[in-house]
């Protein structure tokens, strides 16, 4: 080895050495260093934008929100229920200063979902679009449109062999792609809805109470989710003997008997939305694999349809394999009343579950999401000097012939 | 160790002296480093290392993470969960553990296919060739019996669906799977005996990696022009060799660290692409799912297994010949290890004496070929048995089986193969100049 494939190769070992130091602390630390940014960034204006499916709107998404239709769309969402908390802001969100956003955020955390948390609302609106303001009081007809275009889009999850699947509408998560954050306000309403309507039937067995708390979650206050914890079932204390209330270090309930539904812990990794085509699995490359949107698609799916069998009442939905499900249509307007003011529409609740599922289906997506940027730019790094080193170490070997 | 005349070890420092004299470690280390290695191995060479990368990466994340988990039907299901949500880094470890299988069985199947154009299996490497076919079945039952581990639906059910293919064995099948399960069904017993082995295998494979290892050591490395190395000298054998330290170790590590840039993306940004999601519902022997689909690197012989039903006239044939002992599923299941069986004699299937495929115009388009029909078995053993997908199932494993019993046999004695270099170094300077000290 000459003199520079030495130089080389100690500083790849330096690299070498210097990203497993980074990794070390990366996994480590990373969570209170993200924490903050993602309530400055995500979470104004999420309540609202993420009704409309295909645009992020606001600032930390890339692009996205460029097609007129979608940012209006996204304005439906948003307006309804920001004219009521926070009419007077809006205009100040439009040009988006900067200072205002760590105050809002602070408040922001207040807003859980099952506390009451008053006008913390407010700072919902920092968007980061101008265009979005103007169209800001078309307010709800917009709702409607963007909940009805769900159904009419054409899918090409319909061709090929895949028929026996429901039919699932591709939405637009926060927490999609390698920089997908969940979002903060999201997820807490995501609590609420689960909490006054899905709990009721289904448990979460395998989620344990505390984690409400954890950075990457929903971020509940610790005394909220003690208060939390002591609303639910009571738990059978195995070395009591007796019951006792849940305390944060249990898990949610399982909810079992009769007629109840199954455990809701991990159904957003449980079920695919998409399939195909043609059984190549491109479709869950690109889009996911669409558990949280098959969630909400099997929940703004009910055609109202019903038929009773063997003595069982079924429900037409659309998304629901083989068309005919035994749950009730559990979702109504305004069925729940959103501390931050969010209109509780059918989709939006529906969204707002479903990303709270994803949540306990995957807590770590926030950590694991960081780990996957900090490891691929590491080894990116670590490629493009060994790259070098090689080259270089083989130069006098592959001198090409001139021909 | 090696046959191709190299420099040995030499003890320098007293210590290494006195050592030496006791155990010759470092001249085992010095001599498997400094192995003369052809100059021209292309970028299909570099599958070993990550081979070996990915079976320490396996021990490595399956050894913690059997520190947390519970091999039990109750309680494994919540382990994982346990794994993933409360045991600091768990979640990664996990992911990491579940797509490094993937990682092992892509670099394994290129690796293999590899060898199958280069011709690699060929004398005097049929036992690298063996214990690589040992280590790749070993492979499959560790992979399979660690995806039971879970305890989701898929693990059940696939476990169900395998082990059945014993009880398909003419008498003593019932025996046999019910001695493979530890019981009538899949249950706890059966979990218990998986996680023994699951852990078990590895320290076979890798007891297997040296061997394998050991013994291309020992006839050297085959290469693209499938030419040998010159041994009459040390001198000459230095003309086509370039020693593995530091050459092909850097070259291999890049093409590592190029390689985990896709894995621990994949990893990081869609770990459950290449699962199921049927695995994410704890095991419920009361409810089969829609379509029991094993991972997908079982998927070509799962195809095949399928391939062979009771319509097919073949099937029939033998049915009838052997008095019905071999019925269609016991068929399908003879398939399915003829398939791999097959192909770990082909060092004496192919009768051609040229090794390398390069040099051999007829060989190409049959092995590309049974590339392509290697994909369509992965896609078809996805696909439900029902329409055409049996009948695509029944060409491509019909051409599974032809490759290696009738066209390669053939091809040997009529293909006319272009000529082949006298020397690694004479096809090395038709593409680069002679080599020349570095200028600097």
């Amino acid at each position: 080895m000459t003199l520079r494939t030495k130089t080389l190769t100690a500083a790849l070992a330096l690299t070498v050495a210097a990203g497993g130091l980074a990794y070390a602390q990366e996994t480590t630390t990373t969570v209170p260093l993200t924490q903050p940014d993602a309530a400055t960034q995500e979470a104004p204006g999420e309540g609202t934008s993420f009704v409309a499916t295909p645009a992020e709107t606001d600032g930390a998404a890339p692009a996205a929100g460029t097609e007129a239709d979608a940012a209006a769309q996204a304005e439906a969402g948003t307006e309804p229920g920001t004219e009521a908390a926070a009419g007077p802001d809006t205009a100040d969100s439009g040009s988006q200063t900067e200072p205002e956003a760590p105050s809002t955020d602070g408040e922001g955390v207040d807003a859980v979902a099952i506390s009451p948390g008053g006008e913390a609302v407010v700072p919902a609106e920092t968007h980061t679009d101008v265009p979005q303001v103007e169209e800001h009081f078309q307010a709800e007809q917009g709702v409607v449109e963007a909940v009805a275009g769900h159904g009419e889009e054409p899918h090409d999850d319909d061709h090929g062999t895949d028929h026996g699947y429901g039919h699932v509408e591709d939405v637009h998560f926060s927490f999609e792609g390698p920089f997908g954050r969940f979002d903060q306000f999201q997820l807490q309403r995501g609590l609420q809805v689960y909490t006054e309507v899905c709990s009721a039937c289904h448990g979460l067995e395998y989620v344990p109470i505390r984690t409400l708390s954890d950075p990457g979650g929903p971020g509940l206050p610790e005394d909220q989710v003690r208060a939390y914890a002591a609303e639910l079932l009571p738990i059978l204390d195995p070395v009591l003997g007796e019951e006792r209330p849940r305390l944060p270090t249990d898990n949610f309930p399982s909810i079992d008997g009769d007629g109840m539904g199954p455990d809701l812990s991990l159904m957003a990794k449980a079920r695919a939305g998409f399939h195909g085509p043609y059984g190549l699995g491109l479709n869950q490359l690109f889009r996911g694999i669409g558990g949280p949107e098959y969630i909400h698609a099997l929940l703004t799916g009910y055609t109202g349809e019903d038929i009773e069998q063997a003595g069982t009442l079924l429900h037409a939905n659309t998304a629901f394999p083989g068309g005919w499900i035994s749950m009730a249509p559990p979702l109504s307007d305004d069925r729940v009343t959103y501390e931050d003011g969010t209109p509780a529409t059918v989709d939006q609740m529906s969204m707002d579950v479903a990303a709270f599922l994803m949540w306990t289906a995957e807590p770590q997506l926030m950590n694991r999401k960081q780990v996957g940027l900090v490891s691929v730019l590491f080894l990116v790094l670590l490629t493009v000097l060994l790259y070098l080193t090689n080259k270089r170490l083989w130069a006098p070997h592959k001198v090409k012939r001139k021909h | 160790m090696a046959g191709i005349p190299h420099d040995h070890y030499e003890p320098k420092s007293g210590f290494e002296r006195w050592l030496h004299r006791r155990l010759p470690v470092a001249g085992l280390i010095y001599d498997t480093l400094m192995i003369p290695t052809p100059k021209n191995l292309n970028w299909m060479w570099i599958w070993g290392i990550v081979l070996v990368f990915s079976l320490m990466l396996q021990i490595i994340t399956g050894i913690v993470l059997v520190m947390h988990y519970t091999p039990h039907v109750d309680m494994a299901f919540a382990s994982v969960e346990h794994i993933m949500r409360n045991v600091n880094g768990g979640y990664m470890l996990r992911y990491i553990h579940m797509n490094g299988a993937s990682l092992f069985f892509v670099a394994v199947y290129l690796h293999i296919f590899r060898n199958l154009y280069y011709g690699s299996y060929k004398a005097p490497r049929e036992v690298t060739w063996i214990i690589g076919m040992l280590i790749y079945i070993l492979m499959m039952a560790t992979a399979f019996m660690g995806y039971v581990l879970p305890w989701g639906q898929m693990s059940f059910w696939g476990a169900t669906v395998i082990t059945g293919l014993f009880g398909a064995v003419p008498g003593a099948g019932e025996t046999l799977q019910t001695w493979l399960l530890g019981g009538p069904a899949v249950d706890n017993a059966t979990l218990n005996r998986f996680f023994s082995l699951h852990y078990l295998l590895p320290f076979v494979i890798l007891g297997l990696v040296i061997v394998h290892i050991w013994a291309f050591h020992t006839t050297g490395n085959n290469n693209p022009t499938g030419v040998e190395v010159r041994r009459g000298s040390k001198e000459e054998a230095q003309k086509d060799t370039l020693p593995f330290w530091p050459y092909f170790v850097m070259k291999d590590l890049f093409a590592l660290a190029l390689i985990l840039v896709i894995f621990f993306a994949v990893t990081a940004f869609m770990p459950n692409y290449l699962g199921h999601p049927d695995n994410y519902i704890p095991a419920n022997a009361l409810a089969t799912p829609a379509h029991i689909v094993p991972e997908w690197y079982f998927l070509p012989f799962y195809a095949i297994l399928r391939a062979f039903d009771g319509d097919v006239w073949l099937v029939q044939l033998v049915q009838f010949v052997t008095f019905g002992i071999v019925d269609a599923k016991f068929f399908g299941v003879l398939a399915m290890f003829g398939a791999i069986v097959v192909m770990a004699l082909v060092p004496w299937l192919d009768t051609s004496r040229v090794r390398s495929g390069r040099y051999r115009p007829m060989f190409k388009w049959w092995f590309w070929l049974l590339a392509v029909d290697f994909m369509v078995l992965m896609w078809v053993g996805a696909m439900p048995a029902e329409g055409i997908y049996p009948y695509i199932a029944l060409v491509a494993s019909a051409y599974w089986f032809a490759y290696f019993l009738v066209i390669l046999p053939i091809l040997g004695v009529i293909e006319k193969p272009d000529p082949v270099p006298a020397t690694i170094e004479e096809d090395h300077l038709a593409h680069y100049d002679a080599p020349t000290r570095m200028a600097e």
